[in-house]
């Protein structure tokens, strides 16, 4: 087996993303009741076998070093196996924040070298799928490739956002990139970049020395095409489910996906594990349903209380849903409490919100509302779809009690 | 507490547990869902400050062992905290299998004069309690006693099962029964002893003394200052099918005093060998759960009510459980219904199945001491056929297949072996 390092870029937060972000980078974000995304990458790795990983973070890194615990709940502690954050450092000559991803990974070159692996695989901290790398790392061996891609396919509305690549027609599993454009303005082809390289070093270590002497340092924008023509490089296809969070409406759909009969997310399968310390989510107790408590279509952790009707919704550990609250197509994160006889639609709840008794949030159609990490909502208040509170905003932060659409709170 | 070394005898049989010990020691019984017995003391011995811990194990110990691990899931490794499992060894005789408490006891001194510690907490495995050893230690040197008991009161028909003790108004014991059919008093020994080093060594080593409640503590009692330090929080002991069911029911139960969470049990919950972890509960469109406790791992299609389910329990559409406890990794068929049953690990109940109905004045013929009180108890990795009606009072051995069945029923009170 080839000698791997892995770097995970896992540092940024996302503006669409809004107060979800506000206090940690999106790769930490929790997903699926129990789960941060960073947790995917992590766990394709440990099942492909590559256990020594550089992650580079630079935004608010407390809750991802927290996570992360160097790599123990992946097994990825021992001898020759790491998981170890990297944050930006100051250089010798100026304080050097990482100015894109590929100056992220160029400012831990000599962390690469250190470990002189065979093959350098780059990965982005913040989609929700199952890949086994071992299987892109054979099709770039046996191509002989200098720079791998990995690309799927999304659809036509959506795929601008994405880099897109021109894969050469014939092979099933991928084959020569002909063209690639970072977010183009015109369809180039149906195939999206995963922000998946397989990098053979020199090559990876080159482009990375040239990029550094220029204005713009990302992977997509810069290192790719400057690459394109002079290297050989391959598109890899890749066929299972991709599951993307860059806006509110993603993540909660992304989400929703791991609800109903056929889900395309199968956590067992892909034996995602998480730090179970994190939280103390392990020492959570049964979830404790109470005498008149409904619950259908739902996914939910250890740890909560349910006393109300909950429907199509995704619960974290510890949250509460009193006497008389309905809560539907909704995500409440960590240790949410859901006041009696409240209702919360469409929402999104970040950890320890408190919406008061009788608070109505959110509404059936429309715009999700979003309420901020630690927000305590008053008794009797109504939120409209589309309103957004801020983190830690208490009950001084509202001057009303009903808010419509696209007002914020703060 | 540093000073005082905690003794965890773990070597319970636990026999009238029937098939939930056929594999494992009593402590290490699952209980609460996510709980093993053994968690609640453990626990109890890590929230006090206790840093140096020795389980004394002897029947059935590997899943004990596994659980225990390293016991970092209780915070008890490291350089100055640790725990250690201490099995049977060979003594001066070929092997010397633990005779007693005391006797177990006896054979590990070597553990407990490894440091200069002052007092010896002696700790049953066997309990469902939270409890803060501080002030019990505390009372202890205060009473400057050789000898303090834990004591708790009991139902007058319960005291055959308990060491029972009077005391007087200094709390000293002045009378002491071991499980007496008419006991003098409902205080019962919560089977936690705090001895003064000194005082257990001497007498452990010049007498042959093999059981506490016994010998040792009738002998302390002529010879020594005895206490008993009464407890008033929630404790049960789950020796028998009808406490077990009932002590994990009371986790359902608002007010009942058992809140495992919140007086802080922990458990170690990756010895379970899974490859992922398990993942949260899932319900479809058609579930229902009502007063129940749901471990994560679960999928629920069907209904449960007022049932614990552990981690990995699948109830299939259609299938409903009621007023059971239903272990790790089974799983309850289309159409299945369970009720009042204990249903070990990686059970299958086959489709359209009924377990645990019928008449519970018959009781179960080879056990009638252990399985009366309209309980049916199912053991791991059972399997039951299709359409099979299986009574209440019923024993299913472990690891039966559905060829076993030579009728697709069970009587009430009848006992299937492999």
């Amino acid at each position: 087996m080839k000698n791997v390092l892995a770097m995970i870029l896992a540092g940024g937060r996302v503006d669409e993303l809004d107060v979800l972000t506000f206090l940690r980078p999106k790769s930490v974000l929790p997903f699926g009741g129990l789960y941060r995304i960073i947790d995917f990458p992590m766990s394709n790795l440990m099942r492909s076998g590559i256990e020594r990983v550089g992650i580079l973070s630079q935004y608010r890194p407390f809750f991802l070093i927290n996570h992360i615990a160097n790599g123990q709940p992946w097994d990825m502690i021992g001898r020759n196996r790491f998981a170890v954050i990297l944050p930006p450092f100051k250089g010798r000559e100026a304080s050097d924040w990482y100015k894109g991803t590929a100056d992220a990974v160029y400012q831990n070159i000599e962390f690469i070298r250190m470990y002189n692996p065979d093959l350098v695989l780059i990965l982005s901290g913040d989609h929700i799928y199952s890949m086994d790398y071992q299987e892109v790392i054979d099709f770039h061996l046996e191509k002989k490739a200098d720079l791998t891609v990995a690309f799927t396919t999304v659809p036509r509305e959506g795929a601008h956002r994405f880099g897109q690549g021109l894969i050469e027609d014939g092979g099933t599993r991928g084959g020569k990139l002909l063209g690639y454009t970072e977010k183009p303005k015109k369809r180039l082809s149906d195939w999206a970049s995963l922000t998946i390289y397989v990098f053979n070093p020199t090559v990876l270590l080159e482009a990375l020395t040239d990029n550094a002497k220029k204005e713009s340092h990302e992977f997509g924008k810069d290192i790719i095409p400057s690459l394109l023509g002079n290297s050989k490089i391959y598109g890899y296809k890749h066929l299972g489910y991709w599951g993307y969070t860059r806006s509110l409406e993603e993540y909660w759909r992304t989400n929703m996906d791991l609800l109903g009969d056929a889900t395309p997310i199968d956590l067992r399968s892909w034996q995602i594990r998480t730090n179970l310390a994190n939280r103390e989510i392990q020492d959570r107790q049964p979830t404790i349903m109470g005498p008149s408590s409904t619950i259908d279509n739902c996914l939910f952790y250890s740890g909560c209380t349910i006393k109300g009707k909950v429907s199509r919704s995704i619960l974290f550990p510890g949250v509460v849903v009193e006497e008389g609250a309905v809560v539907e197509d909704s995500i409440l994160l960590f240790d949410t409490v859901v006041g009696r006889e409240a209702r919360v639609s469409r929402a999104i709840a970040d950890m320890g919100v408190k919406f008061g008794h009788r608070t109505t949030i959110g509404d059936r159609d429309g715009e999700l509302t979003v309420v901020g990490m630690d927000a305590s909502i008053p008794e009797g208040s109504r939120l409209h779809q589309g309103v957004t509170v801020y983190p830690k905003v208490g009950a001084r932060g509202f001057s009303k009690t009903e808010y419509t659409a696209g007002e914020i709170i703060r | 507490m540093r000073r005082v070394v905690a003794l965890l005898l773990a070597g319970g049989v636990g026999s009238r547990l029937n098939v939930l010990v056929q594999y494992r020691a009593k402590p290490a019984v699952p209980f609460g869902g996510i709980y093993r017995i053994i968690d609640f003391t453990l626990s109890n011995i890590a929230n006090c400050g206790l840093t140096r811990v020795a389980v004394l194990t002897q029947y059935k110990p590997l899943s004990l062992m596994g659980h225990i691990g390293d016991g970092s899931a209780w915070d008890l490794s490291g350089r100055t905290r640790g725990i250690s499992i201490l099995p049977p060894k060979t003594g001066e005789k070929d092997w010397d299998w633990y005779k007693g408490t005391a006797d177990a006891v006896r054979q590990n001194l070597g553990f407990v004069l490894s440091r200069s510690y002052k007092e010896v907490l002696i700790l049953s495995g066997d309990h469902i309690y939270c409890m803060d050893y501080g002030p019990l230690i505390r009372f202890h040197r205060d009473h400057a006693a050789q000898v303090t008991i834990g004591m708790i009161p009991v139902a007058w028909d319960e005291t055959r099962h308990f060491g029972t003790a009077t005391l007087d108004d200094s709390k000293r014991v002045v009378d002491w029964e071991e499980k007496s059919l008419h006991a003098r008093s409902n205080l019962a020994s919560m089977g936690i002893y705090v001895f003064d080093r000194e005082y257990l060594v001497a007498t452990l080593e010049e007498t042959r003394d093999e059981d506490f409640g016994k010998q040792i503590i009738p002998r302390a009692l002529g010879e020594a200052k005895v206490y008993g330090y009464p407890f008033d929080g929630y404790w049960r002991d789950v020796g028998t099918i009808q406490a077990y069911w009932d002590a994990n029911m009371d986790l359902l139960r608002p007010g009942s005093g058992l809140y495992p969470e919140a007086c802080g049990i922990r458990t170690n919950q990756v010895a379970d060998d899974l490859p992922y972890d398990r993942p949260p509960i899932k319900t479809g469109g058609t579930a229902r759960l009502i007063s129940s406790a749901v471990s994560a791992g679960c999928v629920v299609w069907g209904s449960a009510e007022n049932s614990v389910l552990s981690p990995g329990v699948v109830i299939e559409r259609g299938a409903s459980v009621k007023d059971s406890i239903i272990m790790h990794d089974s799983v309850i068929g289309k159409g299945a219904y369970v009720e009042r049953s204990i249903i070990d690990k990686e059970v299958l109940v086959g489709e359209d199945s009924v377990v645990g109905v019928g008449d519970s004045g018959i009781v179960n013929a080879r056990f009638p001491d252990h399985v009366y009180t309209g309980l049916t108890l199912v053991g791991k990795k059972a399997r039951i056929p299709t359409q099979c009606r299986i009574g209440t009072n019923c024993i299913v051995y472990p690891d039966v297949l559905e060829k076993d069945f030579l009728a697709p029923w069970l009587k009430d009170g009848e006992t299937l072996e492999k």
